[in-house]
């Protein structure tokens, strides 16, 4: 992000107007004091105004999301489809979107080639920062919508588990995958989700709840009162 | 292309990117690309599992699908 001078009455409001027009706390900003500023005599002779250059720090995060995109965009470069890749840091993880011609062809079976691009991504750009930096690659929206279907799948089986009173188990699926099914049961009493197998082949398991008469009733009874 | 994508790649993953070799073997279809790494950087390029070979395969033939081939990833001992 680029330097700029400021200036306010005093050195307080100069700095004010700085995190103002970066909106970004003082702790986040790099200050040059230009000058001091004076009130003058009773503040009518001589007052000069404080001037200041401020630029926003760069925090680790910001550093990664640059390399990460710079990564992400020469991967695609040779994959010879026309993108542009956009970075943004989103709640402590970085958000990579490729803005391409929609053709499926980056994202691949459930996912596959996304999963592949954002994995290597991650390793690279971690092994240079030298600790794990979270990095989501998505395009066309895959991400929330893969997770809305998802979500959707967790509550039909959910439902079927119900009925049945019998454990159902879900496709083989990756951690974050899994993830979401066990979210999105997560506050559902009636259920509960485990994740069974190993390395690829490992699913999300979802058992009914066994209820004793009258002991469930005082379990949700304790928790609305507590 | 094919070539430079898994050189790209590999090198990023590497300690000693100076001795990652690519070399491409056309068919008339299929590629093979041929990737040789530092011994210590083996390890690397497979991944956990295979992991991060699984990746690079899988953008490779992504890779591949656009231009019409098919293209086979190989790492050399």
């Amino acid at each position: 992000m680029p330097t700029q001078e400021f200036e306010g009455k005093s050195l307080e409001e100069a700095i004010q107007n700085a995190c103002d027009a970066f909106h970004l706390p003082q702790e986040q900003l790099d200050i040059e004091i230009l000058s001091k500023g004076s009130s003058g005599i009773f503040g009518i002779v001589g007052a000069r105004k404080a001037r200041i250059r401020a630029t926003p720090k760069e925090t680790p995060l910001d550093a990664a999301s640059q390399r990460a995109k710079e990564v992400l965009a020469e991967i695609l470069k040779y994959v010879d489809v026309p993108t542009v890749v956009e970075a943004e840091v989103r709640e402590e993880c970085v958000y990579l979107n490729i803005v391409s011609n929609g053709s499926g062809l980056l994202i691949g079976k459930r996912g596959k080639t996304l999963n592949a691009l954002q994995y290597l991504v991650n390793k690279i750009v971690s092994r240079e920062m030298g600790k794990n930096v979270p990095i989501v690659v998505d395009t066309e929206n895959y991400r929330s919508k893969r997770e809305g279907s998802l979500t959707e799948l967790a509550l039909q089986l959910s439902e079927k588990v119900k009925k049945s009173r019998r454990p159902l188990t879900t496709g083989p699926m990756n951690a974050q995958d899994r993830r979401i099914i066990h979210l999105a049961l997560k506050e559902d009493q009636d259920v509960r989700t485990k994740s069974k197998g190993e390395g690829t082949m490992r699913r999300v398991v979802i058992y009914p709840v066994k209820k004793s008469k009258g002991h469930s009733s005082s379990v949700a009874e304790a928790k609305t009162s507590a | 292309m094919l070539k430079e994508l898994i050189e790209y790649m590999a090198r990023a993953l590497v300690d000693k990117p100076e001795q990652v070799h690519v070399s491409e073997i056309e068919g008339e279809q299929t590629s093979v690309i041929e990737l040789r790494v530092a011994k210590e950087d083996l390890g690397k390029v497979i991944g956990k599992q295979g992991r991060t070979a699984r990746a690079m395969r899988t953008i490779l033939s992504a890779a591949s699908t656009k231009i019409r081939k098919r293209a086979v990833l190989e790492i050399i001992e």
